[in-house]
C-alpha cells in the first residue's frame, strides 16, 4: 500500500486544496438537486447544504464573519422564508405537471455552457495581481472600521433599503380587505386524491 | 442489473479513469492503487507513468469537451441524469482546474454555480424555484467577491464589504420576491410560470 501512503501525505501537505475540493465536490451535486429534484420542498431544503458547503468555502478563504452571516441569513432566514412560502403555496403543481418547461430546457443547457465556458476562459486568460500575503487575524474588526468610517453611506442606505423592503413585502403578502382568501372560481390545477387529503388534513 | 444502471456505472468508470489518467501525482498514485496488483514495483519512469504525463500536458479543455460528450452519449443511451451530471461535472471541473492557481479554482466554482442557477432560472415552472435558483447565483457573486478579498485584495477587504451589502439585497431581494409570490398565488390560484401572463395585452 505504497501509494495509498503516498496519496496521503499528498492531501497532508495540500490541506487545502484538498478541504476546497471536497467543499466543491459537496457543493455542485447539491445544486444539481436544488434545480432538478421534482419535489420542490426537498431542493428547498437541499438549499441549505448548498449554503453551508459555500458557508465552509468562506472559512476557507478567511472570512469568518461572512461565513457566520452567511449561516444565519442565507442557510436559515432565507430558506426558512422559500419553504414557508412553499408551504404557502400550491404543492400539486409539482405532482401534475414536468417542474420544467420544455421549450427552454435545450436553449437553457447551451446558454449554461456557454456562460460558464466564458467565464473560466476570462478568469483563466487573466494575469491576476495575485498576492500571497494572509489576511489580517481579526479582519471583522477591519470590516466594522471600514463600515463606520469608509462605507458609513452605503451602511445606512443598506439600512434603509430593509427597513423598505420589510415594509414593502408585509404590504405585498397581507390579504386585501374585502377580498376572499383564495378564489375557487378560477380554473386551477385538475386536483388528485391524494392532494386533496393532504389539503384536507 | 437494469440496463440504465449498467450505463451509469459504464460512464462513471470511464470519467474516472479519464481523472485519474489526466490528473497529478495523486492521482496517478489512485491508478497505481487501482491496478496495484499489476503493478508492483512500477517506477515513475515506467510507460504507464510517461503516458499520463502526455495525456495531461495542456489538454484540460478538450479532456473537458470529451467528458461533456460522453456524458451526452450516455444521457441518450439511457442512464440516469443524476448520475452522469454528478460525475461528469466533478470530473470536468477538476480537470479543468487542477492545474490552475487557488484564486482561478474559486472564479471557476463560482462560474459553475452561477451556470446552474441560470439554468434553474430560465427553465423551472414553480416561480418558488425560480427565486431559488437566484438565491444559488447571489451566492455565486458572493464567493467571487469573498476569493478577491483573499487573494488580489488582502488590506482593505474591500471584496468582503461588498458581499456583505450584496448579502443584505439578497434577503431584501427574498423578501420581496415571495411576497409577490404569495400575493399571485392569492389572486391566480397558481404560482406557475407559464400561466403568469398578466401583462399580456
Amino acid at each position: 500500500m505504497d501509494q495509498f501512503t503516498n496519496l496521503i501525505s499528498w492531501a497532508q501537505a495540500n490541506v487545502e486544496t484538498t478541504v476546497f475540493y471536497s467543499l466543491a465536490f459537496l457543493a455542485l451535486p447539491l445544486a444539481y438537486g436544488v434545480v432538478f429534484d421534482r419535489v420542490i420542498i426537498r431542493s428547498g431544503f437541499l438549499l441549505i447544504g448548498v449554503f453551508g458547503t459555500i458557508s465552509g468555502l468562506f472559512l476557507l478563504l478567511q472570512a469568518q464573519f461572512l461565513a457566520m452571516a452567511q449561516i444565519m441569513i442565507y442557510a436559515v432566514g432565507i430558506t426558512l422564508v422559500v419553504v414557508i412560502a412553499l408551504m404557502l403555496t400550491n404543492p400539486r403543481l409539482e405532482q401534475d405537471l414536468s417542474p420544467t418547461v420544455a421549450v427552454n430546457k435545450v436553449p437553457g443547457i447551451l446558454t449554461a455552457l456557454f456562460l460558464f465556458a466564458t467565464i473560466y476562459f476570462a478568469c483563466r486568460s487573466e494575469e491576476w495581481p495575485v498576492s500571497n500575503q494572509l489576511l489580517n487575524p481579526d479582519n471583522v474588526q477591519v470590516l466594522g472600521i471600514q463600515l463606520m468610517t469608509n462605507y458609513a453611506l452605503p451602511f445606512e442606505f443598506a439600512s434603509v433599503l430593509l427597513l423598505a423592503a420589510l415594509m414593502g413585502a408585509v404590504m405585498l403578502a397581507k390579504a386585501e380587505p374585502g377580498q376572499p382568501e383564495v378564489k375557487d372560481e378560477l380554473p386551477r390545477m385538475e386536483a388528485t386524491d391524494r392532494s386533496d387529503e393532504v389539503v384536507k388534513v | 442489473m437494469s440496463k440504465s444502471s449498467a450505463y451509469s456505472l459504464a460512464f462513471m468508470l470511464v470519467a474516472l479513469l479519464l481523472l485519474a489518467a489526466y490528473g497529478t501525482g495523486g492521482a496517478g498514485t489512485v491508478v497505481g492503487l487501482l491496478c496495484d496488483g499489476a503493478s508492483q514495483g512500477l517506477k515513475p519512469d515506467e510507460p504507464l507513468f510517461k503516458f499520463f504525463d502526455l495525456v495531461r500536458n495542456g489538454v484540460d479543455f478538450e479532456v473537458f469537451v470529451l467528458i461533456a460528450i460522453l456524458s451526452a452519449l450516455a444521457i441518450g443511451a439511457g442512464a440516469r441524469p443524476m448520475v452522469v451530471l454528478t460525475v461528469g461535472s466533478i470530473v470536468g471541473f477538476t480537470v479543468l482546474t487542477i492545474d490552475q492557481s487557488p484564486l482561478i479554482r474559486y472564479l471557476s466554482l463560482a462560474a459553475a454555480l452561477f451556470a446552474i442557477g441560470l439554468y434553474g432560472m430560465v427553465v423551472s415552472r414553480n416561480a418558488v424555484r425560480v427565486l431559488i435558483s437566484i438565491e444559488l447565483m447571489l451566492n455565486a457573486v458572493n464567493l467571487n467577491m469573498v476569493a478577491f478579498a483573499r487573494y488580489v485584495d488582502p488590506e482593505p477587504l474591500r471584496g468582503q464589504l461588498f458581499a456583505i451589502f450584496i448579502l443584505t439585497v439578497a434577503a431584501a431581494e427574498a423578501a420581496v420576491g415571495l411576497a409577490i409570490v404569495l400575493a399571485i398565488y392569492r389572486n391566480m390560484s397558481t404560482v406557475d410560470m407559464e400561466k403568469f401572463n398578466l401583462l399580456k395585452w
